[in-house]
């Protein structure tokens, strides 16, 4: 017993040395999807606490472009409500569906602020001001005034952290718009700007300027958000799958306000879904 | 130190990234400052608390801690490697005034150069190639350098 502690306390120093790289190995292994993870996130309260009083000063510096992307997208949207009271109009006139009244609600957003942000890691992530509290939860989809950004992953009470649509271990479903041509989006980092469509249909038929959506096959996103536009095609050597290059609308250097959305068919769905599962 | 360090890493030096590669990893400047005949065991689990800092606020998590901890087994050898084994240094944190400006500036640059290193090859192995690695890594070596240059010079004035 006494050689044995001598024989510790002697080559303590590789035991230390051993024991950090052995945490930091696990946690750099199994980064996500364990409950620990909210602890050394900064979706946990430290982080929170911090990135929000940061963001609290640095908002201002960016309050000039936020402005006019919010008057941009207002225009948009007034467009939409113009467009929208124009087609009520006319379904009124048509024989009312008892089943539209779920429908139209299926999809809720929560609106949120970043708090954080990155672009430089090859797996990026970014953090927003809202948590479980706020009805926030796993799996839920995040957009920005432009179109998707991102999914997200843990959630704190009031903060949660998002897996960044700029992360190479994420892919979105998503296809080209107006077409069944449905593909995995996946970004390949460097330009936090580009990502790129794989597994098109050799098939498909596209041009360049074309918009990419999402496809609506998950309960994370409906159906027909914008993700980015076509900028051609990307020469490989497998014949049956195209893999097209899509410049992204979202600007993720500068993301501010952001909107959560919420499934209200989700838990239906994913238990549906699990049926299958147990046969 | 450590929290202003911290705090600087990840509000400020995280979101400066000069042209598309160098990176400023201010934070190991409180490694570099530890006096050289610190209990090797304090030295690693600093360094490790370091990191660890360092990845849960900047979502990277074992990335640094990894890193900071074996950085912290190297500086002891880097040091010695330039300065004599001399009882007078031990007990003060290498400085500019007992090292003398070029092995001062030999030392961090090592230091800076084998975490730039470590960073990149543990984070971007899966994903882009040696080349790109080592750009990577030397840009941020130089511009860690050069900042850390800075602020030692701006503390220790006088």
């Amino acid at each position: 017993m006494r050689n044995l502690l001598n024989f510790i306390i002697k080559y303590s120093t590789w035991f230390v040395f051993t024991f950090y790289v052995l945490i930091s190995c696990i946690l750099l292994v199994k980064s996500s999807d364990n409950h620990f993870s909210l602890y050394v996130s900064s979706a946990n309260a430290i982080g929170g606490v911090i990135y929000r009083t940061s963001s609290e000063v640095t908002d201002y510096f960016g309050l000039l472009s936020v402005n006019q992307r919010l008057q941009e997208s207002n225009a948009k949207l007034e467009n939409e409500v113009l467009n929208l009271r124009n087609q009520l109009a006319q379904y009124k006139v048509l024989a009312q569906d008892t089943t539209g009244a779920i429908r139209s609600h299926r999809f809720g957003y929560i609106g949120a602020s970043v708090i954080n942000n990155s672009v430089r890691h090859p797996r990026n992530h970014f953090t927003i001001d809202r948590g479980s509290a706020d009805g926030v939860n796993p799996g839920m989809g995040v957009v920005d005034q432009s179109g998707v950004v991102g999914i997200v992953d843990v959630t704190g009470k009031n903060t949660a952290r998002v897996i960044s649509l700029l992360n190479q271990n994420q892919h979105f479903s998503a296809k080209i718009k107006d077409t069944p041509y449905v593909g995995s989006l996946t970004w390949r980092g460097e330009d936090p700007s580009v990502a790129f469509l794989e597994e098109v249909p050799r098939h498909a038929r596209f041009h360049i300027g074309d918009t990419i959506v999402t496809s609506g096959f998950s309960t994370t996103f409906p159906e027909g958000i914008d993700i980015g536009t076509v900028m051609g095609k990307v020469k490989t050597t497998d014949d049956t799958f195209l893999v097209l290059k899509i410049r992204l609308a979202s600007n993720f250097k500068t993301l501010g306000t952001v909107r959560v959305i919420k499934d209200a068919l989700k838990q239906e769905l994913d238990s549906i879904r699990n049926i299958g599962a147990y046969e | 130190m450590f929290v202003i360090l911290v705090l600087l890493q990840a509000l400020l030096m995280d979101h400066i990234v000069l042209f598309g590669s160098a990176v400023c990893f201010i934070f190991i400047y409180f490694l570099i400052k530890l006096p050289v005949n610190l209990s090797a065991n304090v030295v690693l689990t600093l360094g490790f608390l370091l990191g660890l800092s360092v990845d849960v606020l900047s979502d990277t998590p074992g990335l640094n801690s990894l890193c900071c901890t074996i950085l912290a087994s190297l500086k002891r050898p880097v040091f010695f490697a330039y300065e004599q084994h001399d009882d007078q240094k031990r007990n003060v944190a290498p400085a500019i005034e007992t090292m003398g400006f070029f092995n001062f500036c030999k030392y961090i640059f090592s230091i800076a150069a084998i975490y730039c290193l470590l960073v990149f090859f543990v984070e971007f192995i899966e994903f882009s190639n040696i080349g790109e690695i080592l750009i990577k890594a030397a840009a941020s070596t130089l511009f860690t350098f050069l900042v850390m240059l800075a602020i030692d010079s701006l503390i220790y004035k006088n």
